[in-house]
């Protein structure tokens, strides 16, 4: 067992000089993905506990639904606004983890967690996300779950996170603090392509902190959805999983938005469905005229083939539901 | 309902509580810790170990490695820290001992080893063609024929031919292994969750060149087993008292979740062609079921596969085969159901084809290849209610309903199915010794060195004195899991209960007879000069008709110091009969047609197995078995690497067990059985039957629900796209 030096931060400002001043330290907040690491080997050597700060806000406003970073997933999927005018956030996270993980994660870890590679999680598996340089044990080996968009020959492993997927969806944006910066990216930007240096996941430099997450109010977030298909009913990650959101207007699609998860490096977005729906009416022809682009581009390897298909038809499955009376 | 008389669990306010001590919660003073340092490849030699960084750490005490460990002799299946050899990846190279657990996984991380990689077998189809008969199958032969099977085959009017297989599984207990040795002398004290105290001290003592009563075993709770506590853990057991020995002091070694994937056994693999020649009217001609199956390297294994295959269903023409692969990969064992469990999953699967090729109702087409003896054996049963499981379990499940084509059953948009299987698993006995007491206060012990693995044992053991005594349930004491009682059976296998509880009623009749005989001998007693006949004891008062005594006033006057009895029982050597319990189990499964996914909705399962001690602890054991099963279809499924030899699931989160969101209803039923042969005061094992055949039934049920026919566990959804 690794030595682990423990900070506790009395506030925000106090966590993010923390951070300045011991590189390489992280944060941890609800620690549900930090002890599964610790306890697999892939453990930090330095920690700043944040969970005590009083960012756990969830705030719905005349414009926008703004998430503190330490909300609890439970409570931010328990929310009645939440629930009612972006059912894509909360169905994505009831779909999450289980019960006692969703009461003690937070939104900004949840963005944030590694992947859920089984060579990464092995301390000692040849992983170029963990080791950089050692290999990526994945593309050759057992990748049924793993990557088919945006891989790269150092890297196949998929984001895990459901959350993010939806978040994508509904174009979220993310408010990020340094110990002297402050800045907006859209969600899309936070999370990296592996590249060749697949060990960084996000674009968080170093110190950096996400305070909030904001997620506009929209005819197309309060239409949204997300389905998750998996091998057992509960408690387990996407095979693959859909975050749809639908603007109609007499029948006709002004804006649509489409991300998946289980499928990609990074949360992905299926901007061939997307194209196929914009304009077309809400109808069945549409809907699988979507489907059929849902897996354009994707890159199989020698396990995961039948996640093209399974795509196509989770799309056509959430489009369906969005339409549904 | 019968359930409302029976005696709620004995232990659970212990266990609610806390109060109950498992062995992971066992100190002693001065222990010491021990962390495994484990081979990362599948094949090596290992050239040198340098365990200066470990030594250095402060509070590390010890490294042991093959160099310096204490010489002990091969022991079950693999004898660790003997020789410089890795047969599979995650094998002990060394063992380092510390103050506090975390000085002892930091320093074992910096050992250093230097190996030379050799050439591994890392799947089982890489070396199909090595394939060799085992010694035996389990407790059966490795092969068997009656017949001609081929002719009877090549002149079958239908014939089937198909390959079924199912992977390897981790028994996964939710309570890792761990030992506390603790030597006094040459005394040796091992505290561990045991599935077989007695076993355990044998082949510790042997270990050691120790007498027997030198070591004492004591196990008093297991958070489960299925098989992981017995032989398999032995290497691991043995390996923390071969260090508290050369330390010289107590020392603990508690396993890591991943490490319960490498060093406690596994269920092995399974390469399963069956084939069936039938009638047109659905009668047998022909059965042959080969199988190919994992063993390690080092050790051999092979799982009873075929056994419902030899004895199910009338046939005159069977052969199976059993053969084994050595793979660089762990250890096999037995895990719940072994061979049974995967060998009814072909067998069941087989028969259901059968059914729908002739268009014949799977349970009619069981009907008619219903086995009135037992043919593999030569022998009649003792008893066998699988008719009467058919009817009860179909009665139940409303099977009569059931559309026979399949694709035609929905729910919305999801397709439904329904699919059964037959069950059986053998009724095993072995011999048992009990003590049962009676003290000057009226509380009665039972004392049994068997084992509680979370099933009942307490609770059945106290229920069977009780009521043979005549006291009542709350007053009884049970004292099992130490080899310092009398020896009670291993807990495997399905017959811990049959061996204990005739001994055990023994034991307490004995008791009775022998109160009931001071009673009448005692002028001051209100018996006095009865006939014992005339006498009864029921709720602790003895009475002969209009008197009575309450036992702790006999027992002051007669006995004060308390009367003991004890007995010994053991099966016959020379079986007239053939023992089984069997079953009928139901599932319905609901499929998403577009997505793939499955899920079980309902499953009924019908079971004749003799007498039921308590039934809602049977219930408890049909359901876990059941869904022992569900995770057999669905689910369950260790992942190897080939081309690296390494398990890449190693933890609860990637390795899948069914949750509570995959529960379906369970409808259980247990039907009345008379079983007089076995000696086992009727009673048959449970614990293995629930998991038989339901794989089959659910997998029968997806082809009835989707017109698919999966024969590869676990079932995924990419195999229903």
């Amino acid at each position: 067992m690794q030595q682990v030096a423990y900070h506790r931060a009395a506030s925000e400002d106090a966590a993010l000089a923390l951070a300045a001043n011991h590189p390489g330290a992280m944060f941890i907040a609800g620690g549900t993905d930090m002890l599964q690491l610790s306890k697999q080997g892939v453990v930090p050597t330095q920690l700043i506990d944040i969970s005590r700060l009083p960012l756990d806000r969830i705030e719905p406003r005349a414009g926008a639904l703004r998430i503190g970073a330490l909300a609890r997933l439970a409570d931010v999927a328990d929310h009645p606004d939440v629930r009612r005018d972006w059912p894509a956030l909360a169905q994505a996270i009831a779909a999450s983890a289980s019960p006692q993980i969703r009461n003690l994660a937070t939104v900004g870890g949840n963005l944030l967690q590694r992947t859920r590679c089984g060579y990464f999680r092995s301390a000692d598996l040849p992983c170029n996300k963990r080791e950089p340089g050692s290999g990526c044990a994945a593309r050759d080996g057992e990748n049924r779950l793993h990557a088919i968009f945006g891989t790269s020959p150092h890297c196949v492993a998929t984001h895990a996170s459901d959350l993010a997927v939806a978040l994508l969806a509904l174009q979220a944006s993310v408010h990020v603090r340094g110990h002297d910066s402050a800045r907006v990216l859209p969600i899309a930007e936070l999370f990296r392509l592996p590249g060749d240096t697949p060990q960084r996941d996000s674009a968080l430099g170093a110190g950096e902190m996400i305070v909030s997450v904001e997620v506009s109010r929209s005819a197309a977030a309060r239409r949204s959805c997300y389905l998750k298909v998996r091998d057992r009913a509960s408690f387990e990650f996407a095979v693959v999983s859909v975050a749809a959101a639908l603007e109609i207007e007499d029948g006709v699609i002004r804006s649509a938005r489409l991300a998946a998860g289980g499928v990609g490096t990074v949360p992905w977005r299926l901007v061939a469905s997307e194209r196929a729906l914009a304009g077309a009416r809400a109808e069945p022809a549409a809907f699988a005229a979507a489907a059929a682009r849902a897996a354009d581009g994707a890159q199989p390897l020698s396990q995961n083939g039948f996640k093209l298909e399974l795509l196509r038809r989770t799309v056509r499955r959430a489009l369906e539901g969005l339409t549904d009376a | 309902m019968i359930e409302d008389r029976a005696p709620t669990r004995y232990e659970a306010a212990q266990k609610v509580t806390g109060a109950a001590r498992y062995q992971g919660e066992v100190r002693a003073a001065g222990m010491l810790h021990a962390a495994l340092v484990t081979a990362p490849m599948p094949s090596a030699r290992v050239l040198g170990i340098d365990t200066a960084r470990a030594r250095a750490l402060a509070g590390c005490v010890e490294v042991l490695t093959h160099e310096n460990a204490l010489r002990i002799p091969p022991a079950a299946f693999l004898t660790l820290l003997q020789e410089p050899v890795v047969h599979f990846a995650g094998q002990p190279v060394a063992l380092v001992l510390a103050e506090t657990p975390e000085t002892a996984r930091a320093a074992a991380a910096l050992v250093e080893v230097r190996y030379a990689p050799m050439p591994a077998v890392t799947a089982l189809e890489q070396a199909r063609d090595e394939a060799y008969a085992p010694r035996t199958a389990g407790l059966t032969a490795t092969d068997s024929r009656r017949g001609e099977p081929e002719a009877a085959l090549a002149a079958a009017a239908v014939r089937l031919d198909h390959c079924y297989t199912t992977p390897t599984h981790n028994h996964l207990a939710i309570e890792p292994q761990v030992v506390l040795a603790d030597w006094n002398g040459s005394d040796l004290l091992v505290q561990t969750p045991s599935q077989a105290v007695f076993a355990h001290r044998a082949g510790l003592a042997r270990c050691f060149g120790l007498d027997i009563e030198r070591v004492r075993v004591i196990s008093p709770y297991l958070g489960g087993g299925f098989g992981s506590k017995g032989g398999a853990w032995f290497p691991c057991l043995v390996l923390g008292c071969l260090a508290a020995k050369q330390l010289g002091r107590p020392v603990r070694l508690e396993l890591l979740r991943a490490q319960m994937f490498t060093l406690v056994g596994r269920r092995q693999e399974t390469v399963q062609q069956l084939k069936i020649g039938a009638a047109r009217d659905g009668r047998l001609a022909a059965l042959l079921h080969d199988t190919v199956a994992q063993t390690s390297t080092y050790g051999e294994y092979a799982d009873p596969v075929a056994t419902p295959t030899r004895m199910m269903y009338a046939c005159p023409n069977v052969a199976t085969t059993h053969r084994l692969v050595r793979v660089n990969a762990p250890q096999p064992n037995p895990a719940r159901a072994p061979g049974e469990g995967p060998g009814s999953f072909a067998l069941e699967s087989a028969i259901d084809e059968l059914a729908y090729k002739l268009d014949l109702d799977p349970i009619e087409l069981r009907r008619r290849n219903f086995a009135d003896h037992d043919q593999h054996a030569g022998l009649p049963w003792s008893s066998n209610g699988l008719l009467e499981c058919y009817r009860a379990g179909a009665e139940a499940f409303g099977w009569a309903r059931r559309p026979s084509k399949p694709g035609t059953l929905s729910d919305g948009r999801h397709a439904l199915g329904w699919g059964m299987a037959g069950a059986c698993y053998p009724a095993y006995r072995i011999a048992s010794q009990a003590a049962v007491r009676i003290n000057l206060d009226g509380r009665v012990e039972v004392r049994c060195g068997t084992q509680d693995m979370g099933s009942g044992t307490y609770t059945v053991l106290a229920q069977l004195a009780a009521e043979a005594l005549g006291v009542p349930y709350a007053a009884v004491d049970v004292a099992l899991g130490d080899t310092l009682l009398p020896e009670g059976p291993y807990s495997g296998g399905s017959m811990a209960t049959a061996s204990f509880t005739p001994a055990v009623e023994d034991a307490a009749r004995r008791l009775r007879r022998d109160l009931i005989a001071r009673a009448v001998a005692d002028p001051r007693s209100p018996m006095h000069g009865r006939q014992p006949d005339q006498v009864s004891i029921a709720d602790g008062v003895m009475r002969a008709g209009n008197r009575s005594e309450p036992l702790i006033e006999l027992l002051a006057r007669v006995a004060p110091q308390g009367i003991e009895a004890a007995a010994n029982a053991a099966p016959n050597t020379k079986p007239a009969h053939s023992y089984y319990g069997f079953g009928a189990v139901f599932a319905e499964v609901r499929v998403d047609p577009d997505l793939g996914e499955i899920r079980v909705t309902r499953l009924t399962g019908a079971y004749a197995t003799g007498r039921i001690l308590n039934p809602l602890l049977a219930r408890s054991q049909f359901v876990g078995g059941l869904i022992w099963g569900i995770g057999m279809a669905l689910h369950e499924k260790t992942v190897m690497d080939k081309n690296l030899g390494r398990i890449v699931n190693d933890n609860l989160a990637d390795y899948l067990i069914p949750v509570h969101a995959d529960m379906p209803r369970f409808d259980i039923h247990m039907l009345t059985e008379d079983e007089p042969h076995l000696g086992s005061g009727g009673v048959k094992g449970i614990g293995m039957l629930g998991t038989c055949g339901t794989a089959a039934a659910i997998a029968n049920a997806v082809f009835h629900a989707t017109g698919r026919r999966i024969r590869d566990l676990p079932i995924r959804l990419e195999q229903l796209l």
